[in-house]
């Protein structure tokens, strides 16, 4: 009996400060109490919602468990104009983001350009890789990126980004460092799956020939076996437990191609309570635990905060708007 | 024996005083959630995450509170659509076509009694199923592709016209709207916003639960409207579930059919508990065509889509824990629950994190049981609760999914949406269009268009892709089968009856 | 249905199909004009316009077919019955409306008056139980299942 009230009273004390907080409405300086993961649960940007606000918790950089609200479609364009529409001055708020996310600002598929947002930070970085089944034909990146060149509507890709996204565009980089022209990248096939898990099982069913997609999210499947990796789109070998696997530069093909995650909050958040959120990922940033889960999950740890950070997204809009253009995806 | 073996491992696991305790509070936690219109599986267990985190919970105890949950969910979901004619969530749509009517009849005990059953052995079955073929499943779930989920979704709504007794243009015309709905909103693929017309709530595409809700709670209220001055809606006698029990021995085969089914369909992600009652109830409909009484109060049109919901809730479990992809709106919750606790599901899960996944198949057995014994006091609960006057409980029905639905999103105009979708429900069933198809095109309509612009990317424009594997060619068979049997059987009767 | 066995009044070969019918063939033929509108630049197959059309097709031949062929409606409902139900509309509209700038408990207090009163019960019945239901509904939500109501405006903090 005692056991059931004490979890009657946990139950009511959990509601009010584990939810109370993340719904009540925010005008003053709030600490960070909610997450948005702009997509389902279970890819990226949900974890990295997730890992971060366990953190921030777990380190008493919050008083209270931050909660996770998935709010999923249009790769992020739906959270972006949730955001700015609705919450663009909750001082508790943060977004998760990525080059990915980014990569939409640049195509212009996003409601809204980046100056909508205040960049807060990022935390670390993932990197590309590029897969095939363990019985593929496909030893190594030169048959593949032969094939590609040979005939471009042979290979069947796939990744968790829809046409002209990042897991594409890193696609369509190495072709073009095959030497594919480039008004033949409209041949090349390309399936967008929910996530990087949904393509790696789909590819292990037969239905698709190779996932370019980011590490991180499929690790598992690498550790077990059951793909084998053709190429990091990293400049330098990974480190432990993945620094046997092969480079892209390291087999001539000069293609770098990281995924970063970090946050963006509403672009009407005042200076004071920008700052005070950059300095709380700042904080967690510099502990070893996000080090630990940084490296479980695949991410290089890597800091960019405040100013610097924006100034580094406007920088990359500009950069894969560019790389855009150049490959077609947009005009 | 090794599975065995593993097994007795997670009871040991199970029945810590700790985990049993855990498993009592999430059946009732769930149960009460599942039955009230508008908060379902999905929301139950993803209010519950703050508190196992607050509670400091180890990943195994976590885990079995929330599953807990959302086994109860489906169980507690059939009771308002056996009693109120209304669904606790999206899977107990399905309940309603025949609970309800039995409920009419003064058999709305033997109804709950007969789920209870059908529930049971669904959820049963499902489990003994995630026991023993968990790892040969995986290998069938990854052969369905993008033109296999198609011909799935195609055979869903090929079969729509058996879902209720009235015509089949408007049970087709109603799957039409439902999926025409579903498009609204900015397409995930491209981008582009469909049918916005520049209203930002939409950009996010109409919430099938504010459908749901509006389609059934609101217009069922409407319906209640018209005739309250004289004679009201008939009071209904819930009696007692114990003879439901018994008489769901006659719905034996019906049940094990069901379950079949439903757990297939859990099995294959994206799919789900939906569509897998869905499927349950239209070919239990057809393999029994005219004997039964379906759509008047047959109780194998209780049986049916009860074991086939749960059933689907405990398969999708399958390819959740051994591949790391969701099959449910709920298992993508229960996915990023375990993400937070650095387990990752996925092929080494079952031999990395043994205490996890077999403490769990052994806790859902027993909250099998708890659910089954649960149900003969909570049927006498809900029986008082509906001896209310209908003055105060059609009210506190309307009320309770007013404050669900509210709850879920924080905005006023998913209200007026779902104030719209009554008045829509209201209008169609005046005019004789059932309201399930709307709901399950919402619910389907999504995941069939992109595995249908999925194969078609795949195939880089060809069709033929479609009906090119023999899982493919198989469906669409089955699906022609079933539609051929159906018109056939009907004309036999009609014939039959003019010679008469 | 209401009253599995006792049928409703029913009309065959019915007027409301009818305009259902025209009603829904132009929506199909708008949804199909409208679609062309989607427009995306680069190497889709399928594009968004796509599945939207597919459907609009059936969904205008069956509209077509159901203008010539009407089936059965059941009858429409007399004044004082369209009334109550108008009121039900308007009442929840306005509960809606109200809820977050009143915040919930007098807001739910109002409406469950008004509905309880639009169900047939007196005033002190309507009274009584809707005390009773905003409570019961605010210690659920607020306190059993954890999900925050709308505070009352000043009341919060």
């Amino acid at each position: 009996m005692a056991i059931f009230k004490r979890s009657v009273n946990g139950v009511a004390a959990t509601a009010l400060l584990g939810l109370g907080l993340a719904f009540s409405a925010p005008s003053q300086a709030l600490p960070i109490s909610e997450c948005l993961a702009p997509a389902d649960p279970g890819g990226g940007w949900d974890f990295t919602c997730r890992s971060v606000g366990k953190l921030l918790y777990e380190l008493d950089l919050v008083e209270n468990p931050v909660q996770v609200t998935n709010m999923p479609g249009g790769v992020g364009a739906v959270a972006y104009a949730d955001v700015a529409n609705s919450r663009a001055d909750d001082s508790d708020l943060i977004v998760a983001t990525s080059t990915v996310g980014v990569t939409q600002i640049a195509q212009g598929r996003y409601p809204s350009g980046a100056d909508t947002m205040r960049w807060l930070a990022m935390l670390g970085t993932d990197v590309g890789v590029i897969l095939v089944d363990d019985d593929s034909q496909y030893e190594t990146l030169e048959q593949l990126l032969d094939a590609v060149v040979e005939e471009p509507s042979s290979v069947v890709m796939a990744g968790s980004s829809g046409v002209g996204g990042w897991d594409h565009i890193r696609a369509l980089m190495l072709a073009k460092a095959a030497g594919l022209p480039s008004d033949q990248f409209g041949g090349m096939r390309w399936v967008q799956f929910d996530g990087g898990g949904p393509a790696v099982t789909q590819m292990m069913g037969g239905h698709v020939d190779v996932v370019s997609t980011d590490l991180g999210e499929i690790a598992g499947f690498i550790e077990s076996g059951d793909v084998r990796v053709l190429a990091v789109l990293s400049e330098a070998p990974l480190s432990p437990p993945f620094d046997e696997l092969p480079t892209a530069a390291s087999q001539g093909y000069d293609v770098v191609g990281y995924n970063w995650r970090g946050f963006y909050t509403g672009g009407e958040v005042s200076d004071a309570d920008y700052a005070t959120m950059v300095d709380t990922l700042k904080a967690l940033y510099d502990s070893s635990e996000w080090k630990t889960v940084a490296k479980n999950s695949g991410l290089e740890p890597l800091w960019r905060g405040g100013e610097e950070f924006s100034a580094f997204v406007r920088e990359s809009i500009e950069q894969v708007e560019e790389i855009s253009r150049e490959i077609g995806v947009i005009q | 024996m090794d599975i065995l073996s593993s097994l007795a491992h997670g009871f040991t696991v199970a029945i810590e005083p700790q985990h049993l305790f855990l498993v009592l509070i999430g059946c009732i936690i769930g149960t009460l959630i599942g039955a009230l219109p508008g908060l379902g599986p999905v929301n139950g267990v993803a209010l519950m995450i703050p508190l196992t985190f607050n509670f400091g919970l180890a990943p195994t105890a976590a885990l079995i509170l929330l599953v807990s949950i959302y086994y109860g969910c489906m169980y507690g979901g059939r009771i308002s659509s056996i009693l109120l004619n209304i669904p606790g969530d999206e899977p107990a749509m399905m309940t309603t076509l025949d609970g309800y009517p039995m409920a009419l009849k003064g058999r709305g005990g033997e109804a709950l009694g007969i789920s209870a059953v059908a529930s049971f052995v669904g959820a049963t079955i499902a489990t003994v199923g995630l026991t023993l073929f968990a790892p040969l499943l995986v290998g069938f779930a990854i052969r369905f592709g993008p033109a296999e989920y198609f011909a799935l979704f195609l055979l869903a709504f090929a079969t729509i016209g058996g879902v209720t007794s009235g015509s089949f243009t408007k049970s087709f015309i109603a799957a039409c709207i439902g999926l025409l709905l579903g498009t609204v909103g900015i397409d995930p693929v491209s981008s582009v916003p469909r049918y916005t017309f520049g209203w930002y709530e939409i950009y996010s595409g109409i919430d099938f639960i504010v459908a749901l809700v509006g389609l059934f709670a609101i217009s069922e209220c409407l319906f209640f409207l018209e005739d309250t001055r004289h004679g009201s809606k008939p009071r209904i006698q819930v009696g007692s579930a114990i003879p439901g029990m018994k008489s769901s021995l006659r719905c034996g085969p019906t049940i094990g059919r069901g379950s079949l089914i439903g757990f297939i369909s859990g099995v294959l992600p994206g799919a789900g508990a939906s569509l897998g009652s869905f499927l349950a109830y239209v070919l239990e409909k057809r393999w029994l065509g005219r004997k039964g009484d379906f759509g008047k109060g047959d109780p194998r049109g209780v049986a049916a889509p009860e074991a086939g919901n749960n059933a689907a809730a405990g398969g999708a479990l399958i390819p959740m824990l051994s591949l790391g992809i969701p099959g449910s709106g709920t298992t993508a919750v229960l996915l990023a629950v375990l993400l937070t606790m650095n387990i990752t599901p996925g092929p080494l899960l079952f031999e990395q994190q043994p205490d996890i996944v077999w403490g769990l198949v052994a806790a859902l057995f027993i909250g099998n049981i708890m659910l089954l014994i649960l149900n003969i006091p909570l049927v006498g609960l809900f029986a008082r609760v509906l001896q209310a006057p209908p003055w105060f409980l059609m009210p506190m029905v309307v009320l309770v999914a007013f404050v669900g639905i509210y709850s879920l999103s924080n905005s006023a105009f998913d209200l007026y949406m779902m104030l719209a979708f009554g008045v829509l429900g209201y209008i169609m069933r005046k005019l004789e269009f059932p309201t399930v198809p709307v709901v399950l095109g919402l619910l389907l309509g999504g995941q069939m268009e992109f595995n249908l612009r999925r194969a078609m990317a795949i195939s880089g424009g060809d069709w033929s892709i479609l009906w090119s594997s023999g899982i493919s060619i198989g469906i669409y068979a089955f699906a022609g089968i079933l539609m051929i049997a159906g018109l056939v059987y009907g004309l036999l009767v009609n014939q039959r009856g003019k010679l008469r | 249905m209401i009253g599995a066995d006792t049928p409703p009044p029913r009309e065959h070969a019915a007027v409301g199909d009818r305009i259902v019918g025209i009603l829904l063939a132009v929506i199909a033929a708008g949804a199909w004009w409208h679609s062309h509108t989607f427009v995306t630049g680069f190497m889709h197959t399928v594009g968004p316009g796509a599945f939207p059309r597919l459907v609009s097709i059936p969904l205008g031949l069956l509209s077509v077919y159901l203008i010539v062929r009407p089936g059965f409606n059941q009858r429409w409902p007399e004044h004082s019955a369209l009334l109550r139900q108008f009121g039900l509309l308007v009442v929840l509209g306005a509960y809606a409306a109200l809820l977050e700038p009143w915040g919930f408990l007098p807001a739910t207090l109002l409406a469950t008056t008004m509905l309880v009163r639009l169900f047939g019960a007196n005033w002190k019945q309507a009274m009584g139980s809707s005390a009773l239901l905003t409570v019961a509904l605010y210690l659920l939500f607020e306190f059993a299942l954890g999900i925050p109501l709308p505070d009352i405006p000043g009341m919060s903090d």
